[in-house]
């Protein structure tokens, strides 16, 4: 009996054309160390223990009069709010007249396992809103939070509604019992006490784990094959290799603040209860009556939509805005779709307060 | 002694070993005494300890692994759950380019559906959770021992550089408070 195997010979095209372009990748692609993520000229205004304050440059001869003081994640670095010129956050900001400003929450060292949310807002956060109203001339400024940034900046609000003219809250992590992602799963078993005991701050290479389990088959498999696939195209891999480069970088958390994340939000579910104190401050949510704009992504796989959007309903503001956008949580900041919707949006709410 | 639970056996070794080493340190006391600022005195004194840390790390570790092979158990019973779907949607070996691209997406979304689903599920939240604990034991063992030889070596122990950490901390909120209220009183005095 005659044993005949067809290959496609398009097959075989595909398989010698994916090893050639994984031989020539070194030859075509910068390493991702050789890559610079810092793309807006900005000055570094303010230095607190490891923190910094960003001022980014005017693109713009006019600006709108209150500035704008974005609170980043604690989780990876700012470098997404500013990934490449055609899809920065920031550079979208200036353009449209917005004077911008940017925290860098650093790297902490073990020497900083004791730092919680009290030195985080009523410190870090407070003394760059306190620098910029001074540097601007204004009684308050706009604040926006991204993801766990959102959580100090919601804090914030709540215990200095003073200094905030408009609060911006973008994926925000609020509602710890609603949330459906793999990260809630992994938080509300996690023994934090003997973590935090043990080894002081929480590790970038759990933060790292707890990535890796999110569409580990999509994430770990498919998307390298593709960048292999469109090792020739400049353009994707350049945007490819700046996301890789950002996911790869996150600074470990202090351990008190991450202690009092995961007991508060994801365990005890405090803040949107009105339960949450922080240094004996209580953090309600009431108190937040300054216009505010909830930006939530639909296939957010981090911080599920469920988890951000009781924030709108909690607060005590009547101009309050909630738009939902068909993307996930990177998307809604570092795309094409943030450029052409979700910033224009913004620019547009922000303009009518500023 | 075979017959006997696991747990008794760590027991009976246990005791066994501390009893020695205890009996050993007491022998030795007078020696020691002799160079009592050298570092094996302290070393020496601190031993049992170190006995005490290893013997408690055979324990954790054997809890350790039980998690451990109940978390690969899991994955790879997800695993194999995820493989039969897959050959039930595409029985067929794919034979061009668009077969194998239309095979790969079933396979991924398959397979990230069901991993999904197995670590958003409370099984795979508690037993990780208990795995992480248990290493984390792991590490407290290991910390203790070296807390021993940075102890005869006469270096702080993570506990005393902690407390050092923490009175650090305490003063640098000190310190801004006062400044806080520096300001204050000169804004007031300016008016």
């Amino acid at each position: 009996m005659k044993s005949e195997t067809a290959i496609d010979p398009k097959i075989m095209e595909e398989i010698i054309r994916f090893n050639k372009n994984v031989l020539n990748a070194p030859k075509l692609v910068a390493a991702p160390d050789e890559i610079i993520l810092e793309v807006t000229p900005h000055d570094v205004v303010q230095e607190v223990d490891k923190t910094r304050l960003l001022h980014y440059k005017p693109l713009t001869e006019k600006q709108h009069k209150t500035p704008l003081l974005i609170s980043y994640a604690l989780i990876n670095r700012y470098h997404i709010l500013d990934i490449q010129p055609e899809k920065s956050w920031v550079r979208n900001l200036l353009q449209q007249g917005f004077d911008v400003y940017m925290m860098d929450w650093g790297t902490p060292t073990s020497m900083d396992k004791y730092l919680d949310f009290d030195d985080y807002i009523n410190g870090y956060l407070d003394g760059a809103v306190e620098y910029i109203k001074n540097e601007s001339s204004v009684e308050k400024i706009s604040l926006q939070g991204y993801c766990t940034g959102a959580t100090l900046a919601t804090a914030y609000t709540s215990l200095h509604p003073e200094s905030v003219k408009n609060y911006i809250a973008t994926a925000p992590v609020i509602d710890g019992w609603r949330d459906t992602t793999v990260v809630s799963n992994l938080a509300k078993n996690m023994d934090v006490d003997k973590m935090v005991d043990t080894i002081g701050n929480m590790p970038p290479e759990f933060m790292y784990y707890c990535f890796s389990v999110l569409k580990p088959f999509e994430q770990g498999i498919e998307k390298y094959v593709n960048f292999f696939k469109n090792i020739d195209n400049k353009r994707f891999v350049d945007n490819f290799l700046r996301v890789e480069k950002w996911l790869s970088d996150t600074p470990p958390i202090p351990g008190e603040l991450f202690k009092q994340w995961i007991k508060d939000i994801y365990q005890d579910n405090l803040l949107i209860q009105n339960k949450m104190y922080v240094n004996n401050s209580h953090i309600d949510l009431k108190k937040i009556d300054m216009p505010i704009f909830t930006q939530v992504a639909v296939g957010d796989h981090l911080v599920s939509p469920e988890c951000s959007m009781p924030l709108h309903y909690a607060v005590g503001s009547e101009d309050k805005t909630l738009r939902m956008y068909p993307t996930g949580h990177v998307g809604m900041i570092a795309s094409s779709l943030s450029q052409k919707k979700v910033l224009p949006e913004l620019g547009q709410w922000l303009l009518e307060r500023s | 002694m075979s017959s006997q639970p696991a747990e008794n056996t760590a027991e009976y070794y246990k005791h066994l070993s501390l009893f020695w080493t205890d009996l050993i340190h007491l022998m030795s006391s007078k020696p020691q005494a002799l160079a009592s600022t050298g570092p094996m005195r302290a070393f020496a004194s601190n031993s049992k300890k170190v006995a005490t840390e290893l013997l408690e790390i055979n324990q954790s570790l054997m809890e350790f692994n039980k998690f451990l092979t109940e978390y690969y158990k899991q994955l790879t019973e997800t695993w194999n759950e995820a493989q039969k779907k897959v050959s039930l949607k595409a029985p067929d070996v794919p034979q061009d380019v668009e077969q194998i691209e239309a095979f790969k997406r079933i396979w991924i979304d398959i397979f990230d559906n069901d991993f999904t689903e197995l670590f958003d599920s409370k099984k795979f939240g508690e037993n990780y959770g208990k795995l992480v604990s248990k290493e984390l034991e792991l590490t407290k063992h290991w910390n203790n021992i070296t807390n021993v030889i940075l102890q005869s070596a006469n270096l702080p122990s993570k506990e005393e550089i902690d407390e050092v950490y923490k009175e650090l901390h305490s003063l640098k909120k000190r310190v801004i408070k006062l400044e806080i209220e520096l300001k204050k009183k000169k804004v007031t005095e300016k008016k």
